[in-house]
Parts: C-alpha cells; structure tokens; sequence
C-alpha cells in the first residue's frame, strides 16, 4: 500500500468515527446508498480485473516493447497509443519498460502516447464507465483522451 | 438467478472466456488467473475505501458546498480544484466512478467530472516520482505540464458534447405524466414555485409538489421549472421517446 492510499484510509477512518458519533442514523442510511451503488459496480469490476489478466497473458509487456522501438514513428506512436488503451500494467512495470526502450534510442513520442493513454483511456472499464455515466459521456472521455495523448506526445516530441 | 445473470453481463463473458480457456490451453488460463491477482488486491486495498468515502460525502458535504466548488459555475477555480482532488487520491480509474458519481448528483459539473477523472487517472505523486527516476525529472515534469492542460481542455470540450441529462442517475422511475422532486437534493431555493406557482410550493425548505394529478409534468411550466432547477431536484416522468410530444405541446401552448 502506498503512502497516499495509507493517507486515504487514516483521514477516512477519521471522518467516520467523528460521522458516527455525531449522526449515527445519517451516516448508516448514507452507506445503504452507497451500497447499493457499489454493488452495481461490483461485479463488472471483478470483470475488469480478470479481464486485464487475460489481457497480460496474452499481449505481455515484452511485445509491447516491440512496437514501441519500430523505426517508423508515425506508425508506432498510433500503435503504442492503442496498445496504451486495451492494456492496463502497473506504473512500475511500465515507466521502466519505456525508460529502458527510451535509453537504446528510440524516439520519445511512441512511448508518451504509450504512457498517457495507458491511464487515461480505459479499453476494459469503458463498460462499467458507461453504465455508470452514459454512452456519450464514457465515448467523449475516451475518444478525446485518446486524441489529446497522440497531441500530448507530439508537442513533447517538438519540446524535448 | 437469470435477472443477475443478466445484470452481470459482462463478468458472465470474463467467466465463459475463463472457462473455455482452461479448456485449450491450462496453463496460459493459469498464468492470467496469477495476473489478475496483483489487481485484485490493489481493489482491496482501495474499494472499501472508496465505499466509505462516498457515503460520508453523502451524508456531509452540502450540496451547496459542491456547487460553488465543482458546479457549473465555477470555472478555472473549479478546474483547479478538481485537478488537486484527482492527483492526491489514489486507486486505480475504477475506484474513481462511484466518487464521480456522488459528486455529480451533488450537483459538480461535467467538466470538472473529467479533470478528476482524467488526473485520477493519470496525475498520481507516487507515479510522477517513478517516471521521474525511469525517465527522466524533466521528461515528468512536460509530461506533467502538457497533461494538466490537456486535462482541463478535455473537461471543457466533454461538457459541450454532454448534457447532465445523458448521465444515469439511478433511482426509482416516475410514471408518464407524474413529477418527483428529490428531496436529498431540492435545497429550496423555490425557482419552481416562481415558475409554476399553482403546482409547486415550500414546506419545511424544501419544494412539494401540490397536486400531482396525471400530466402535469406535460404543462409547460412544469417543463420550465424541471430545466431551471439548479439542482436537478425535478423529474418528470416521461415514456421513453415522447419528448418530441412534448415539445409540440410546448409550442402549440406557445
């Protein structure tokens, strides 16, 4: 567990004693909601996460490293930035990977579109995101991050 | 048995994939069972969290409160809040829905529901300090720079293509023609008793509805009074596809 999510628990814990002493009815009616809400959400969520499993038999980071040092840039960075969105590594596996690639020379844009859409546009939780927010708010979100990731790794390209 | 089956489409999916692959191939279906097990526990770690998290919002956070922060109106200062919020949370995207989802009944704009998203996502401390080591401090810090950006403009563009009314709300469905108010989120404010004088009143601070005689949600006023409410508090049950009629009527009434 890392610090913040150890900070997460510590201040919440916190609140909810204090919630509790102060308005017992409140706070239990409140977490009967958010039961409820949570248990929609509950079992896509267990999709999701054997799902990225089966993801990362199957497209493991190795070959991702692949497509990210290709020779053709243009070519790589639409790739890379798809590659980003379907698979979801943990960030410490992933920043190592395309510092390693980055470090034999191959050019940073791939591997920005790669570190950006990674995070910010989820292939696997695009379901659970639209039931939770509509179709057109979970296309808009994603189509547009995925834009602005290729955007992003271009102008980094121009900077760096 | 079937009405859950059928609410868990998509883990029932996982599950068949599961299934069949255990059945070619033992050992690759093994290995993504081993692979899943690192994000499971991160979900542990965080989704009890999360829970609580969201019901203490619930029960403590004024409406008000929200709005003036993360509501419609307020602007870059909003932006920037909801930059700070997404980047000192932590958990996975997933763990950010049912936070989202609070704030956004609670009256939080659709624009700073995708910088929070979105910098949730992407913007975690712990992970800006690994890329700074992997890559370099100055590769994080454009990266960082031209995401914040990024983020905020995407919050903009998102809110001119989605309306609040695209997003489910959840909650019980109001028949044709009748008009719910939502009490845990009416604040009183009585824009609707302006509006339609003979329908809505205020008691004990919050909106009621007089007479809710079927159809009065097709009187023009009412309509009025369900789109100028601040909060959203008004709902007006429709027949799926009938707000074309609606809208003849608006204009026919004048």
């Amino acid at each position: 567990m890392d610090i913040f999510t150890k900070g997460l628990w510590v201040v919440t814990m916190l609140w909810f004693i204090v919630s509790m002493i102060k308005d017992k009815d409140r706070t239990l009616n409140s977490m009967k909601r958010s039961k409820k809400m949570m248990g929609n959400m509950l079992g896509q969520i267990i999709g999701i996460l054997f799902l990225i499993g089966l993801l990362l038999t199957f497209i493991p980071p190795d070959a991702i490293k692949e497509y990210l040092g290709s020779s053709n840039t243009f070519l790589a960075t639409i790739i890379s930035a798809i590659m980003g969105s379907i698979t979801l590594i943990p960030a410490f596996v992933a920043f190592p990977l395309v510092g390693s690639i980055v470090d034999m020379g191959a050019s940073i844009v791939p591997a920005v579109a790669f570190l950006t859409t990674l995070t910010m546009v989820g292939f696997v939780t695009f379901n659970l995101e639209r039931q939770e927010f509509g179709k057109k708010f979970a296309i808009a979100r994603n189509g547009l991050s995925f834009i602005f990731a290729i955007l992003i790794a271009l102008a980094m390209g121009v900077i760096l | 048995m079937i009405k859950k089956l059928k609410e868990n489409k998509f883990l029932v999916f996982v599950v068949l994939i599961y299934i069949g692959l255990f059945a070619i191939n033992g050992e690759k279906a093994a290995l993504s069972v081993k692979n899943s097990g690192y994000y499971i526990k991160e979900m542990l770690t965080i989704m009890p969290v999360v829970f609580l998290l969201t019901a203490l919002i619930d029960t403590w956070i004024p409406q008000e409160t929200i709005m003036d922060y993360l509501g419609d109106e307020s602007g870059l200062k909003g932006s920037f809040i909801s930059i700070f919020l997404g980047s000192i949370s932590a958990g996975p995207i997933y763990a950010a829905f049912p936070v989202c989802k609070t704030l956004i009944k609670k009256g939080a704009s659709i624009s700073n529901i995708v910088v929070i998203l979105s910098s949730w996502a992407v913007i975690k401390i712990p992970m800006l300090a690994n890329e700074a080591k992997f890559l370099s401090p100055r590769f994080m810090a454009v990266r960082w720079v031209l995401t914040t950006i990024g983020i905020i403009i995407m919050g903009y563009i998102v809110s001119k293509m989605v309306k609040k009314e695209d997003i489910p709300m959840g909650g019980e469905k109001v028949e044709d023609g009748k008009v719910l108010i939502k009490e845990e989120y009416c604040i009183g404010c009585g824009v609707c008793v302006k509006l339609a004088p003979e329908y809505f009143k205020i008691e004990n601070n919050k909106a009621i509805v007089m007479d809710n005689d079927d159809y009065i949600g097709k009187k023009a006023n009412v309509i009025k009074a369900e789109e100028k409410c601040p909060t959203k508090a008004i709902e007006i049950g429709r027949v799926r596809g009938s707000k074309v009629d609606i809208c003849k009527e608006i204009i026919e009434e004048g």
